[in-house]
């Protein structure tokens, strides 16, 4: 064969080679960047105002004065939107106002009990409140705007005549307000703009949380506006902007498209579009954010359903499983170490020993869980932290025993020789001599195994995690793991929907929990073979 | 005087020894029950392994037979025949079905997808590791592809469905983001430093004296690697190969999340975009909702009691593999 030709396919080998582990490095990095990335912000963001309102309200940290300062300063900024709003809804938002004339009607009715007035007049009074209350509901209902406008002048003709006062006046600046409303927008348009004023009611409502006039909803996921700067933009594309969905072409599928609420097909033009100038002029004054790190994500408990808070019950959990299954499978496993290496020749029972180890290496973690469920969680009772444990245990023994075996076999021979020599015996030179001298690679291998048993999920599904419970008091509860959390908040939707970072947290938390338990052993490897060549 | 003192001091430190250095009988046989007992007691620690192995199999059967045995053999034999051929998987519906032919066939086939992708470039990683690269280049890869191993498996399920998902129907317009090539080059990424490290501690294990005797002839790198390397680690490859297999197929969370979850046998084989139904996947899934002692439960422990055959028999054909290889290795 041609010899320049040899040497080209010898480059172009050696090329392949380099290109397939420069792949590999590159998927590591595609797999862990945009993870750790977005899991890193959950812990440093910048805050919002709100965001300090939750700590303060749920786990009661920060200043309470420097808090209601803010707050208190915050609601300045917004009360302007909210009267922009109000004022606008009154002209669209027919029910609410008609119900609030039935209200003020009751009330006017409750004032004029008490108020101990004659019978007479009594009478009198209620029946030109009640005309006033017809009146108003009936221009609320009407679109046509010179009926409505006549109706209101009859309405506020009443405004001077005695005795309607108290809850009657409502009445008035009712009808006064909204006969400027009828002057800048066309009713018939009421449907259209009722349908985009809920959008941004409630892009509002994400931005800024519960009105502080409104009482507080009873879950916490509702309690506050957008904590994290991200989520201000989020909310703020959605407040500027309309989605729509538009048919461009018919033999495509329909495109969605971004269409600004200033259009005049939106609210250009009407009395609420300054309001979007506004907010977004002055983000700043409406949620003073700062940076922040929070590092108490890996210590606070998060309000049920991961909205809000951390994962300390979480690494909690995972740290005791795993410290439960290596206090399990450490001495089981030196011991075995120890077994074949000192004792062990080539017999049929070493044999065995090792085949099965082999398998007990090879079976599939989903097994091992299906093992638990039939003998550990039987045996106990109930899917509990010792059933899942001692599973993640058995997991591992096969790693634990391999990584000793290889550290008691890398023990010189001649130090066994010298202390053989001096008169100990067998068990006496392996406890003062051969295992000092292992254990630190006894102990890279037990680091190893505690972070695969912390990386495990499978095992642990029946035997004893749960997704939301409570952190454990005994051995004999039910634990969440980082793990199953990690598992569960991918396949939950409204976290991933509404709040990722949470989402990306759990996992970054892992994989930074497993890879640094691995960086460590690593690390110990490193010095152990310095030390083995001498230096 | 100096002299005198030392003596007695040579003196006083004899007399201070007093443990004869002779064993009596009776130490004797105490040194020797202990040793022995000693021994035993190691060995029975040591057999936890072993019992671990044998109940693993004992109980994944015994809440298999209730599923599989229906009082006649007939019966029996007619169950076991329509749980393996049948792909009816309905285990909710009122006339539930147990055929796990689609489940098999799911899982084997996410494993060999993941195998085309992962055995070349796992194999041509493990050759560069162990007779390209230069010597500190390799002790920074090595450590790459052990964190590469390290990353669990749940993390990698999330990457598949919070990230490659998506991507996939964005650039593809695939109807469902969690299929099969999702699944598989994800398994693929997660066989590959199984098959690595083995392959290469075998390829290792080719003496200095094989290489040095082709590079003599005048071979070039890429010659000796593939003509004469590789052939004579080949047992031990198979055997990474197998135990890369087995990784993909024992492999749970990943399939759990990003498999899609539909008990079909994917028609036409070739479209990668459909999604399947993995054993594991099955497993993990239904038993958290299964009551205890129902027939689906003990349903779901034959799933299991197959896969367990399943990464047995791989295990035996692996570990027979590697024995040979050793054994040559010894004699050459």
């Amino acid at each position: 064969m041609n010899l320049a030709f040899r040497g080209y396919k010898d480059k172009g080998f050696t090329a392949i080679a380099y290109f397939c582990v420069l792949l590999l490095g590159f998927l590591l990095l595609v797999v862990l960047i945009p993870m750790t990335g977005r899991g890193l912000s959950a812990v440093l963001f910048r805050e919002t105002v709100e965001f300090r309102r939750m700590q303060y309200a749920i786990f009661n940290r920060g200043n309470e004065e420097r808090l209601r300062a803010q707050v208190a300063r915050v609601e300045e900024a917004r009360r302007p939107i909210y009267e922009l709003l109000d004022s606008f809804a009154r002209g669209i938002d027919t029910e609410s106002q008609i119900s609030r004339v039935r209200d003020i009607f009751r009330r006017f009715n409750e004032e004029l009990r008490l108020q101990n007035v004659s019978d007479e007049s009594y009478t009198e009074l209620r029946g030109k409140a009640r005309h006033i209350r017809d009146l108003l509901t009936e221009a609320y209902t009407s679109t046509d705007r010179e009926e409505v406008s006549k109706l209101l002048d009859e309405v506020l003709a009443f405004a001077e005549s005695p005795g309607l006062k108290g809850a009657a006046e409502q009445y008035f600046e009712m009808a006064r307000s909204y006969s400027k409303t009828i002057k800048q927008m066309d009713l018939a348009d009421r449907q259209r703009y009722a349908a985009q004023l809920s959008e941004v009611t409630e892009a509002i409502r994400d931005l800024f949380g519960p009105r502080p006039d409104e009482p507080m909803p009873p879950l916490a996921e509702n309690q506050f506006g957008a904590t994290r700067w991200d989520l201000v933009q989020r909310y703020l594309r959605r407040l500027l902007y309309s989605e729509q969905w538009v048919q461009t072409d018919p033999a495509k599928p329909m495109e969605k498209k971004l269409v600004c609420r200033t259009d005049p097909k939106q609210f250009g033009g009407t009395e609420l579009e300054p309001l979007f100038g506004m907010v977004e002029s002055s983000l700043d004054e409406l949620f003073l954010p700062r940076l922040r790190i929070y590092w108490q994500y890996f210590i606070d408990d998060s309000t049920p359903g991961y909205f809000f808070g951390g994962v300390g019950p979480e690494i909690f959990g995972t740290l005791l499983l795993t410290v439960c299954a290596m206090a399990f499978a450490a001495p089981l496993g030196i011991v075995s170490a120890a077994y074949l290496v000192e004792f062990g020749g080539d017999s049929r029972i070493v044999r065995l020993i090792r085949t099965c180890i082999n398998t007990l290496a090879g079976v599939p973690s989903i097994v091992f869980g299906l093992f638990g469920l039939a003998f550990y969680v039987m045996l106990i009772g109930r899917p509990c932290v010792l059933a899942a444990s001692l599973t993640l245990g058995l997991l591992v023994l096969p790693v634990v025993i391999c990584a000793s075996e290889e550290a008691i076999r890398g023990v010189p021979q001649t130090y066994k020789e010298a202390s053989l020599a001096l008169g100990a015996g067998r068990f006496r030179t392996f406890a003062t001599v051969t295992f000092p001298a292992a254990l630190p690679g006894i102990l890279t291998g037990i680091i190893l195994s505690l972070s695969r048993a912390a990386g495990e999920t499978a095992p642990i599904l029946f035997t004893g995690a749960v997704f939301l419970g409570p952190i454990p008091n005994s051995l004999f509860d039910k634990t969440r793991a980082l793990s199953y959390a990690s598992y569960g908040i991918a396949t939950g939707d409204k976290v991933g929907m509404t709040m990722p970072h949470q989402q990306y947290g759990v996992v970054m938390t892992l994989i930074a929990l497993v890879l640094c338990l691995n960086l460590a052993a690593i690390a110990i490897r490193w010095r152990i073979s310095r030390k083995l060549k001498g230096y | 005087m100096t002299q005198e003192t030392k003596t007695a001091t040579n003196i006083s430190a004899a007399a201070e020894f007093t443990r004869p250095l002779l064993l009596t009988p009776a130490e004797d046989l105490r040194g020797y029950v202990l040793g022995y007992t000693g021994r035993g007691l190691t060995l029975l620690i040591t057999f936890v392994s072993v019992m671990a192995v044998f109940l693993i199999f004992l109980f994944v059967i015994r809440e298999t037979v209730p599923f599989i045995w229906l009082d006649t053999l007939k019966a029996s034999v007619a169950r076991l025949h329509h749980f393996l051929s049948s792909s009816e998987w309905y285990p909710q519906a009122d006339e539930a079905e147990f055929g796990a032919r689609a489940l098999i066939v799911g899982s084997l086939y996410v494993t060999f997808a993941a195998l085309i992708v992962a055995v070349p470039v796992g194999l041509i990683s493990a050759v560069f590791l162990s007779d390209i690269a230069p010597f500190k280049l390799r002790q920074i890869i090595k450590p790459v592809i052990e964190l590469l191993a390290a990353i669990p498996s749940v993390a990698y399920g999330f990457f598949a469905i919070i990230v490659v998902a998506p991507w996939l129907q964005r650039v593809f317009g695939f109807p469902t983001g969690a299929n099969i090539l999702n699944v598989s080059m994800i398994l693929a990424l997660m066989a590959v430093p199984t098959i690595i490290s083995v392959a290469e501690d075998s390829l290792s294990a080719i003496g200095r004296e094989i290489r040095e005797a082709s590079y003599g002839l005048g071979a070039t790198r890429a010659e000796t690697i593939l003509r004469v390397v590789i052939p004579a680690a080949h047992s031990g490859i198979i055997a990474a190969v197998i135990l890369g297999m087995m990784r993909a197929i024992g492999e749970t969370m990943v399939v759990l999340m990003a498999a899609g979850m539909a008990a079909q046998i994917p028609s036409p084989w070739w479209n990668l975009s459909q999604s399947v139904r993995p054993m594991t996947a099955t497993i993990a899934q239904e038993m958290g909702e299964t009551p205890k002692g129902s027939e689906h439960y003990f349903a779901l422990f034959a799933v299991g009691l197959v896969l367990l055959v399943f990464t047995f028999m791989l295990n035996m054909i692996s570990q027979a593999f590697l024995v040979r290889f050793r054994r040559k290795g010894q004699q050459a």
